[in-house]
């Protein structure tokens, strides 16, 4: 019974498909998500099975591969950005990948032997501008609102929006930035894991603002034809947001894991995530941006500190960021 | 001297062995804590503010909830005592004796649902008078809150067991020299509940600064953590081990001094069933309504979230619930993990118990050399759990699943059942071993003269006299493993999960609708569980004197 057993599970796994599976955060695997929609196309063309597992937040999902160690079940780790590139690197864990980036059009030049883009955006704060009528222009302007004005911020520590506003903060007010973090911790409704909790509860009326990205209104435009959602401006300018996936060189399937991140450069993958993920594409293609995309601001200045520098003062800024958000 | 201890070879031996493999199991979780610190580096140098942060607000909210929940708890249990008609009374008793084995998620589901910014006081009060409040959930209040809830009515449980205890005879002498409430409490009362309210004091507070669902969830931010939820977060955020191992250090110092000054006092967990009688005093008036008052509104307090959970549940799509196949999974190891650990915590407990009791009683061993030494180690074995809060034993897990190359899951499987186990122990010793010394007493010189040993004795002597104790941990300690949301917390993922878990999942990513069914499941398994399992052992128990 046994020896059949086994049989039968030989011939299946001769006949059955290659498959590859990716570790991210939870929006990007929901049914709303790009996922549906990249599993679908990935798969035609590949003849295999994509598999998405999700996680509640970008760096959540490499904690995972961490904690799972050897026998992680994960070929690639995609939501990561350029903020946590080199954390990501320094566990060692990542392969080096062989991906064309010729076609790339990013606010930046790229050159990382890990990682491959595949969508950028900046971060903001958006309100609803139904309730809200005078939002603040810049942090000075936030941490000075009335008393009751509240926000909802992601953790730093797991998030990527997190990180970014994070060191955006500290891009600004330099060696005051504990001392500014002191002033907003009365506005900080809650801090979430990652961002689809912030957002929720930001959209359920709990909060008056929500961190998030200068193309969320998008969403609501696009899919809910509602237009109060905007983004506050800030004239001192935003902090970009680039999220790459790498393959681990733990990997078994490491030829259609490269697959994958060649595919991510695809016209077919860049027209998905503008209406899925609700972010910029990495290259441009012949169809371009949905029109609503048009209405969004963009930054007068983007602001990205450099990978390393990010890296080397991580555990420094959140520490001073703990330290000044403690009651 | 040794022939003694040949004597009673039969209990000794399992006893011992039980005893030393949880000493050794301490022991090398322990080892492999302290190796993970290498590089000879003291474990303590980057003792920073954010430590000392960390640990005052753990003391500060322990203490705060203890002296709340001892405060409230006293106050319930004195009015229960002195209102022994009340309508419903012994329903709320036994209800809040079930206050042990409720999950602490589904008792925070339950706050939220009617204390939350959009809870049922809010909308009430906004219905009422047009104002609705801040959330105040969040934080300190509502940690301080959950303690209090599941701690107060434990709490009142074992008082009011107290309570009913002083002799009748005290009552009517006080009031034939005409007491006043106040200097009743105070010189007949008070010195009659003092032991017991030590005992449940120093348990709470153990069980407060441990705290880790409850901190997780209405904590909210970083602002408000205790050393497990940090533990919980250097692991899972950060994934910093030296930073995580430095907290757990810390946390076990702390908590091992705690449970060796509090191991000779009483958890204050019983099955002994409350007589009710009647106190011979007619209460005045404004103190009578004072009681009922008191009694009303604590009991409101406690039913509140349970009806929310029910009327929420019972709203969401069951089909959709039970045909997720996480639902499912998460069932089903949530009810495999809880059976094993429970029949191995009633079986070690038995032989720790029966081990225990050699050295209790004077013709036994209890005045043999080293007898004292011994009942101290197997009573420390047995309150291990206290001492070794479940996110250091989890971490100790999980390190050893990084160096020796296993699924995951084999050791998420191991860890929850250690963790569980180690937790049920000392609340079911503590309701067993009494039991035990009294079966001994009663038959020991009956069976020694009649040679009545080993199996023979035990169905005939001590079955019958213990099944319903039995009955009553083995109920505790599956309800218990059913309801953690600890170890776990480190090891879930979508291919290992246990209910708490899932349910913490859906509620973190709002799902409140599904969250209520489960939550509402979950609920009814540990209710039915802890109420009908006692029942088929207690079936023709010959227990008549409680």
């Amino acid at each position: 019974m046994k020896i059949l057993l086994a049989v039968i599970l030989f011939l299946g796994s001769l006949t059955a498909k290659e498959t590859l599976t990716i570790y991210t955060y939870d929006s990007f695997a929901a049914s709303w998500g790009p996922a549906p929609l990249i599993k679908k196309a990935f798969e035609k063309k590949y003849n295999c099975n994509l598999k998405f597992v999700a996680t509640d937040s970008a760096i959540g999902s490499l904690r995972k591969v961490q904690i799972e160690g050897k026998n992680t079940k994960a070929d690639i780790v995609l939501g990561l950005d350029t903020n946590t590139a080199e954390l990501a690197r320094k566990t060692g864990l990542f392969a080096k990948q062989h991906t064309d980036t010729s076609r790339l059009s990013l606010p930046i030049k790229w050159n990382d032997e890990n990682f491959v883009p595949f969508d950028y955006s900046y971060f903001a704060f958006v309100y609803d501008s139904n309730k809200t009528k005078n939002p603040p222009t810049s942090f000075d302007e936030l941490a000075n609102m009335p008393k009751n004005f509240k926000i909802i911020i992601e953790d730093p520590r797991s998030s990527t929006p997190g990180l970014g506003l994070l060191l955006w903060v500290k891009y600004i007010y330099k060696d005051k930035a504990g001392a500014y973090w002191k002033k907003l911790a009365p506005h900080i409704l809650t801090i979430t894991k990652g961002w689809s909790e912030a957002y929720n509860l930001f959209l359920k009326g709990e909060a008056d603002m929500v961190l998030s990205y200068t193309t969320s209104p998008a969403y609501h435009i696009i899919e809910e034809k509602k237009y109060q959602y905007k983004t506050a401006n800030f004239k001192a300018g935003h902090y970009a947001g680039i999220e790459i996936a790498g393959m681990l060189k733990s990997s078994k399937h490491k030829a259609l894991a490269q697959k994958f991140l060649n595919f991510m450069l695809s016209d077919e993958f860049a027209n998905i995530i503008p209406t899925t993920n609700w972010s910029y594409p990495v290259i441009k293609t012949k169809k371009g941006l949905p029109k609503a995309f048009s209405t969004l601001y963009v930054p007068k200045k983007m602001i990205l500190i450099d990978g390393k520098t990010v890296e080397k003062n991580r555990k420094a800024y959140i520490n001073e960021w703990l330290k000044a958000i403690s009651k | 001297m040794l022939k003694e201890y040949w004597r009673f070879r039969g209990s000794l031996v399992p006893g011992l062995l039980a005893s030393s493999f949880l000493l050794t199991l301490a022991f090398l979780l322990f080892l492999t804590l302290y190796s993970a610190t290498s590089s000879g580096e003291s474990i303590f140098q980057t003792l920073d503010a954010r430590i000392i942060t960390l640990l005052k607000f753990t003391l500060f909210q322990a203490t705060l909830s203890t002296v709340l929940s001892v405060l409230f708890g006293t106050f319930l249990a004195w009015s229960l005592a002195h209102q022994s008609r009340f309508f419903a009374r012994s329903f709320l008793i036994a209800l809040f004796s079930s206050s042990l084995v409720l999950p602490t998620i589904i008792v925070v589901f339950g706050l939220i649902t009617i204390l939350g910014k959009n809870g049922w006081l809010n909308h009430l009060s906004n219905y009422l008078f047009g104002y609705s409040f801040e959330g105040f959930l969040y934080g300190l209040s509502g940690i301080l809150i959950a303690h209090v809830y599941l701690n107060a009515s434990f709490a009142a449980r074992a008082l009011l067991h107290s309570f009913e205890s002083i002799p009748k005879e005290r009552y009517k002498l006080a009031k034939s020299l005409n007491f006043s409430t106040f200097k009743r409490f105070k010189i007949i009362e008070f010195p009659a509940i003092k032991s017991t309210l030590l005992g449940i004091s120093s348990t709470i507070f153990l069980l407060c600064f441990t705290s880790f669902a409850i901190v997780l969830i209405l904590g909210g931010n970083p602002s408000y953590n205790t050393l497990e939820v940090a533990i919980y977060e250097a692991v899972k955020l950060d994934f910093d081990i030296s930073m995580a191992l430095e907290l757990a250090f810390i946390q076990l110092s702390i908590s091992i001094i705690l449970v060796l000054v509090s191991s000779t006092l009483k958890t204050g967990v019983s099955n002994i069933k409350t007589q009710s009688l009647f106190i011979p005093w007619r209460e005045p008036f404004y103190v009578g309504i004072l009681q009922k008052v008191a009694i009303f509104l604590f009991g409101l307090f406690f039913i509140l979230p349970l009806i929310a959970i029910i009327s929420d549940g019972l709203n969401s799509d069951f089909i959709k619930i039970f045909s997720s196949s996480v639902f499912i999974k998460s069932f089903s190891t949530s009810i495999y993990i809880a059976s094993i650990s429970s029949v191995i915590t009633v079986l070690f407990t038995i032989l720790l118990a029966s081990s225990k009791r050699n050295f209790a009683l004077n013709y036994r061993l209890r005045k043999s050399f080293a007898g004292k030494f011994i009942a101290i180690l197997i009573s420390f074995s047995g309150m291990l759990y206290l001492a070794i809060p479940s996110l250091v034993l989890g971490l100790g897990f999980f390190l050893l699943s990084q160096r020796f190359t296993a699924p995951l899951v084999f050791w998420a499987t191991f860890a929850l059942l250690s963790a569980n186990i180690l937790m049920s122990l000392p609340f079911s010793l503590s309701v067993l071993y009494p039991s035990m010394l009294k079966t001994a007493k009663r038959y020991d010189k009956l069976c020694f003269s009649l040679g009545i040993s080993g199996y023979k004795r035990w169905i005939y002597c001590e079955w019958p006299y213990l099944k319903e104790s039995i009955g009553y941990i083995l109920a505790l300690s599956f309800c218990l493993s059913l309801g953690d949301l600890g170890v776990i917390s480190l090891f879930g993922s979508q291919d290992f999960s246990t209910l708490p878990w899932y349910l913490y999942g859906l509620m973190g990513s709002y799902k409140n609708s599904d969250a209520a069914g489960v939550a509402l499941v979950l609920l009814v398994l540990v209710l039915s569980i802890f109420i009908l399992v006692p029942k088929l052992f207690s079936k023709g128990s010959v227990v008549k004197d409680r």
